[in-house]
């Protein structure tokens, strides 16, 4: 039974984060003055993706980085509380906290990673040492805010820490604890990975990154992660800081807001080099996220 | 018996009669010679043994007929009888290395040779004090004769300078003598002690001129020069008559005249002793003379010697056992040390690797300096361990510092001689060595074997159990022409059936958790281990007897129940795995910075046990829990010794190149192994003081810090390396960094994960370096630009690789997470937030180079030379699917270890911990079900890779030279391959962090260290008249110093 409605949130978020990946490229299109791709985009890419015949794989990792990739995503899917107060959304959320959440997203890149880097081209490794350099950076700030709040509600589980944010908008952490919120979402800035954090994908000028590498099935693998990740990880800032959701209504809006927030910033700034953003992310996200654990403490 | 005047009169009876045989056959005369110098040794060596075995009364001999003080009188007693026992075997023994030079020098030498003994027997006798002074004359000229029939120039020139001095001193010593019977109207010894004359106003420069003239025959620094130039010209057979002859006799005036100075003269003693060896162990330290270095070693060995005598009414009944046991192991040691220059015949310490052509006597060197260092199981160790606790016990904290400080610049002369030796060159010349020559080399190194297991017994401080791992080296040793495997096998069941013994029989039952955790990660780690051993060829000789070594002193520290069974083990365990480090390749080096750092962190160590002996008066350990008023010293000292093995950070720059320098499977021991030791130790010293409000909270506060920043600066470090043992060795001082951090915090949680952490590193750096290991093994480089596309050749390498940098990593499902999900826990349960969230960062810097050990080796394009590469052997493949298992067991089941350490720390920390609730582990904060957990990560994964199988069926291979190139430059490789300078943003943001001050901070101090003592052995100008007015100088000043002119 579990098992059914696990399956039937997912088809929710999954189609919910095509649907959601459609209209931000339209959007940012006609901020750019252009047309731009018709909403249903990503569904043709996914379902052509999947479709494809003719393949290449250099070797049993080249197979394992899109699982271990995808693995990842759903992994932070299933062990994601959706709805507060309904145990039928709350997923496998009882058998991993916090942390668990946080150390999956890992899984992912370590996969991506030795998927691409079996493929041994040149670029790939570009691509990756980026996206991990970016990434561990990106982690001081979200750790910082972590700690701050886990310190604050004293629990680690994304339900207890939901639940003390009920009754009303005053209650939530942005509220409560507005510099771990700051530094936080300073942070899912670099994770939803637009500009000026998106050189580790690159995705106009240059085919860098391990999308080169990957085609046909193994693409639409990390296709279908990357929409699932985007709605999955503003969910997880939607729990922990801007009280969760408590129906299906709700947790929508919310987590687009969330991530409407990142695109707005991605559309509107010029791009970071990666040492840029090494040393951004450790110095106005993390001074927020270490006055938010000296505040709280 | 025979009496003792037969000695004076065989040996006088024998000089003269040499006369006769001027022209006759030099056998004959040699004979003569050396059947005289048997005799006096059978005669002292019979007393000797009266003393030891029938309870012999001391006994007087009158000369001439009168009593006292109108004749000479002999004495002979116990104390004599040692001393010339000493000094007449080395006498025979130098003889008989002496063989050839003796005969071919002729009847003089022998004569003059003859003398010299005669006369050092009577010093050492006579109980009158001008006696005493013509004697010490006959001697000190004997010995110039010696020199100078050398007939080598420089000789003749130091022996003049010899003269100079030592008539300078003998000059001072009968003023003294005259003055003396001016006031107390005899030359008997026994009277001038009983007239008190320091009473007497007058007196007390009479007295004066006696003491000064016997320390000055003592060559105390810095008024030593000519003594030192003698040491470095004279012939090498000549050097041990000087160190062990003339060095010991003196010491035993020095004791005999001793009473008529009165206590007053203790301190002024101790303190010569003091500069002495302070000053000599120094100077030492910039020599490249072999000779040179043995006399500064023989001198500060004496100023030891004198210290120990100053202290002799406070050492009380020990004072024997410390005095003998340092100066016989001096006197052995330096005796081969001398003996072996000799046959070597090369001054500086940089030819001495003409050694590697006999392995055999660089055991023997080895044996001797680790028996000057005063290390385990050699008699000074024990005699140190006396002293020190002694003057700890009576609060003389300055002197064990002196000591310990002494100590050290000791062992950094003495160990960077050692591995000049073992370094690699070829074309070495063929070593001669004459049979002669070699006797009393090993028997001194027997001698010292026998009086190490007398000393330990004498000493009562460790039982019999102590020896068995000696014994079964000593057997290996004895068996090494056998192949490795017949070896590697007696090895491993001697490994089994101990830890069998240790911790099935005993620590199971009685269910001490702590021991059997780490009994297990010393003792089932090292079988595992062992099994590479089996890869290799031929015999590797010397290996099997450290290894085992290394273990028993590993098993030896879970067995200690006192802190000397525990800094006994300890020193054990250093030294064997110093001795296995430097068999590496380009060892030397990076063994050397290990031993130095160990060894000052052992000392550090020992004055800890040192102030805890001195409150509780009780060497248990358990005792360390009663010491509160010098708690914070003596616990931040020990500390220090377990900060240093485990490479905390500030004392971390010996590892990573040790690590990186040793043979491949000895890495593995100690990176997964050995270090936990320096953990256990941190645990017993927490358990025994922390958790008693006498600590100071600072001190793990602290620590939590030095923690913190050692995980970040070690993963920082290791993500840049190109080497890939060094990647991985940067990467247990991370991990280090992290135990320390959690065993800091003194929680339940803060101690649960240390325990866990221990365990799960023991299991994947051991799989981790296991696995490069075997690929090293095959493609033979360690240079991570070297390899690349190897998944398709060494497969399963490439698992344990995966699964051990999972586990590094900290990812769910595999058991790292566990460490991670419970440090989390306690840093906010603790309140630690900032220090936690450098550790957590340094956890993410660590998926850095994990991916960079794994993408770099076996992904990326196939280095053409390693294209028909094999999958590492079958042995280095055992062993990894071994800790494999245990990991996979620990990640899906978590509840099987953690629950029961859990239990035990509940003892001590019974608030906070973990609540299991089936397999769900909880605390006050968060939950975590890893059998759950791993269920539905498996199934998913199961699902979606036969989803991605299924649709990608007709998918084509790409084979690995089927794909861009870069074009490779053969002079820098590294610069071409693709993936080089990888992490260069990362660096360019945050490479300061990473800048090596630490290093230059200590490369610094040795830097200085050294030209210091560069500068300041100039003082040794080489001129005698210079050396006559140091002479001078010293009395003055020494003068003013006793009577306060200062």
């Amino acid at each position: 039974m579990k098992i059914l409605y696990v399956l039937f949130s997912f088809f929710i978020i999954l189609n919910y984060g095509l649907l959601q990946t459609g209209f931000i490229r339209r959007i940012t299109a006609r901020v750019g003055k252009r047309i731009g791709v018709p909403f249903y985009q990503p569904y043709i890419d996914l379902v052509k993706n999947y479709a494809i015949r003719s393949q290449f794989s250099h070797g049993v990792m080249f197979y394992l980085g899109p699982v271990f990739r995808l693995s990842g995503g759903i992994g932070i899917f299933l062990f994601m509380p959706l709805i507060y107060g309904n145990e039928m959304f709350s997923n496998f959320s009882m058998s991993g906290d916090l942390i668990l959440i946080l150390y999956f997203m890992f899984i992912g890149m370590l996969g991506m990673a030795l998927g691409a880097g079996e493929g041994g081209h040149p670029y790939s490794i570009i691509g990756i040492t980026r996206g991990l350099s970016q990434f561990t950076t990106i982690e001081v700030p979200m750790t910082l805010a972590v700690i701050s709040i886990a310190a604050q509600y004293q629990t680690l589980s994304i339900s207890e820490i939901v639940a003390a944010q009920q009754g009303g908008f005053m209650n939530w952490t942005i509220m409560t604890n507005p510099l771990a919120t700051a530094a936080a979402m300073l942070a899912f800035l670099g994770m939803i990975g637009y500009a000026p954090f998106n050189v580790v994908n690159a995705p106009q000028e240059n085919p860098l990154g391990p999308p080169t590498e990957f085609h046909g099935t193994f693409l639409g693998m990390l296709q279908t992660n990357r929409v699932i990740l985007h709605v999955i990880e503003s969910i997880l800032f939607m729990n922990l800081f801007f009280g969760g959701a408590t129906n299906w209504l709700a947790l929508i809006v919310k987590a687009f807001i969330i991530y409407f927030y990142a695109v707005f910033i991605g559309t509107v700034f010029p791009r970071f080099r990666i040492d840029q953003s090494i040393k951004w992310f450790l110095f106005i996200p993390t001074i927020l996220g270490i006055l938010a654990v000296i505040f709280i403490s | 018996m025979v009496g003792p005047i037969y000695i004076i009169a065989i040996a006088l009876g024998t000089a003269f009669s040499l006369g006769f045989f001027k022209n006759a056959n030099r056998n004959i005369s040699f004979s003569l010679m050396f059947l005289a110098m048997a005799f006096l040794t059978f005669i002292s060596g019979q007393w000797l043994y009266a003393f030891l075995t029938q309870q012999q009364e001391t006994i007087q001999i009158f000369t001439a007929g009168f009593k006292p003080p109108f004749s000479i009188s002999l004495q002979m007693g116990f104390h004599e009888a040692v001393f010339l026992t000493m000094i007449n075997s080395l006498g025979l023994l130098s003889a008989i290395y002496l063989f050839d030079h003796l005969r071919e020098k002729g009847v003089n030498m022998m004569m003059v040779f003859m003398l010299l003994f005669m006369g050092l027997n009577v010093v050492v006798m006579t109980r009158d004090i001008f006696n005493l002074f013509v004697f010490l004359e006959i001697s000190s000229i004997a010995l110039v004769g010696l020199i100078i029939l050398e007939k080598k120039q420089d000789a003749i020139s130091s022996g003049f300078k010899y003269l100079i001095a030592s008539g300078v001193i003998s000059g001072i010593l009968l003023i003294g003598i005259v003055a003396t019977y001016y006031y107390s109207g005899s030359l008997y010894i026994n009277d001038l002690i009983s007239a008190n004359l320091s009473l007497v106003k007058g007196g007390s420069v009479a007295v004066f001129l006696i003491m000064i003239a016997v320390i000055l025959e003592l060559k105390p620094f810095p008024a030593n020069g000519w003594a030192l130039d003698v040491y470095q010209s004279v012939n090498a057979g000549i050097g041990p008559i000087i160190s062990g002859g003339i060095a010991t006799a003196s010491l035993f005036i020095l004791y005999k005249l001793l009473p008529i100075g009165g206590d007053a003269w203790l301190l002024p003693i101790g303190i010569t002793g003091v500069i002495s060896f302070l000053g000599s162990n120094f100077l030492g330290i910039k020599q490249k003379s072999s000779n040179r270095i043995l006399a500064y070693s023989s001198i500060s060995q004496v100023g030891l010697l004198m210290i120990i005598m100053s202290l002799s009414t406070s050492l009380g009944d020990k004072f024997e056992f410390v005095f003998f046991s340092v100066l016989i192991s001096q006197y052995l040691a330096k005796a081969g040390l001398f003996w072996i220059a000799g046959i070597i015949n090369k001054d500086e310490i940089d030819d001495w690797n003409i050694l590697k052509k006999s392995p055999g006597l660089i055991v023997l060197v080895g044996i001797f300096m680790f028996t000057l260092l005063g290390l385990p199981p050699f008699p000074a160790f024990y005699g140190k361990w006396e002293l020190i606790m002694n003057l700890s016990q009576s609060g003389n904290f300055v002197w064990v510092g002196i000591i310990l400080l002494g100590s050290l610049f000791e062992a950094i002369y003495l160990l960077r001689w050692f591995g000049k030796i073992l370094i690699k060159q070829d074309n070495l010349e063929d070593l001669k060595i004459k049979f002669h020559k070699l006797i009393p080399v090993i028997f001194v190194s027997f001698a010292i074997l026998l009086f190490s297991y007398l000393t330990a017994k004498w000493s009562g401080l460790i039982g019999i159990k102590y020896y068995i791992p000696f014994i079964i080296a000593l057997l290996i040793f004895a068996f090494d022409f056998l192949p490795v495997f017949i070896k590697n096998i007696a090895a491993i069941s001697t490994v089994a059936w101990y830890s069998y013994v240790l911790i099935y029989q005993t620590y199971i039952p009685e269910n001490d958790i702590l021991r059997i955790v780490f009994g297990s990660i010393f003792l089932i780690g090292a079988i595992i281990m062992l099994i590479p051993g089996f890869t290799f060829k031929g015999k590797r000789q010397g290996f099997y007897p450290l290894v085992i070594l290394m273990f028993s002193g590993l098993a030896g520290l879970i067995e200690a129940r006192t802190t000397f069974q525990f800094f006994f083990a300890w020193e054990i365990m250093t030294l064997a795995s110093y001795l296995l480090i430097i068999r590496g390749k380009n060892a030397v080096k990076p063994s050397f910075n290990y031993i130095l750092f160990s060894m000052a962190g052992a000392f550090t160590m020992f004055a800890g046990f040192g102030l805890a002996f001195a409150e509780t008066g009780s060497i248990s350990l358990n005792a360390l829990a009663d010491v509160l008023v010098y708690a914070n010293w003596a616990y931040a000292l020990i500390a220090i010794g377990f900060l240093v093995k485990i490479a905390a950070f500030g004392v971390h720059i010996w590892l990573p190149s040790s690590y990186a320098e040793a043979d491949d499977d000895v890495t593995s021991m100690i990176s997964a192994i050995l270090i936990k030791s320096g953990v256990f130790g941190l645990i017993i010293l927490m358990l025994s003081m922390s958790l008693k409000n006498a600590v100071s909270p600072n001190i793990p506060y602290v620590l939590g810090w030095i923690g913190a920043i050692g995980a970040l600066i070690g993963n920082m470090m290791a993500i840049y390396q190109e080497d890939v043992k060094k990647l991985i060795a940067y990467s247990s001082i991370g991990i280090m960094g992290y135990i320390l951090f959690a065993l800091s915090m003194m929680s339940h949680m803060g101690w649960l994960t240390a325990f866990t952490y221990s365990i799960v590193h023991f299991l994947y750096k051991g799989l981790l370096f296991l696995a490069i290991a075997g690929v090293i093994y095959r493609t033979q480089t360690r240079n991570i630009y070297e390899m690349g596309g190897l998944i398709k050749r060494m497969p399963l390498s490439f698992i344990s690789v995966l699964i051990g940098i999972i586990t590094l990593a900290g990812m769910p499902p595999l058991a790292g997470f566990a460490g991670k999900w419970m440090f989390y826990n306690a840093v906010i349960m603790k309140g630690w937030y900032l220090q936690g969230a450098i550790v957590f960062f340094s956890g993410i810097v660590a998926f850095l180079y994990c991916f960079k050990l794994i993408h770099n080796i076996f992904l990326g394009p196939l280095k053409d030379n390693h294209r028909k590469l094999k999958e590492a052997s079958i042995w280095w493949l055992i062993p990894q699917f071994i800790l494999i298992i245990g990991i996979m067991v620990i990640s899906v089941y978590p509840k099987i270890v953690v629950e029961p350490i859990g239990q035990y720390l509940s003892m001590y920390f019974p608030n906070d911990g973990l609540v299991w609730d089936g397999t769900t582990a909880s605390t006050r904060l968060g939950y975590w079900d890893a059998t759950k957990i791993m269920t539905v990560f498996a199934g998913m994964f199961g699902v979606l890779f036969i989803i991605l199988y299924s649709m990608s069926r007709k998918t084509q291979l790409v084979e690995q030279f089927n794909i861009v190139f870069q074009g490779e430059r053969p002079e820098r490789p590294e610069t071409t391959h693709y993936a080089h300078n990888m992490y260069a943003p990362y660096n360019k943001a945050l490479g300061f962090l990473t800048a090596p001050f630490i290093t230059s901070a200590w490369k610094f101090v040795y830097e200085s260290i050294h030209s210091i003592s560069d500068q300041v052995r100039k003082f040794y100008t080489g001129n005698g008249q210079t050396y006559a007015m140091h002479i001078i100088i010293y009395v003055v000043v020494f003068y003013l110093f006793i009577n306060g002119g200062f």
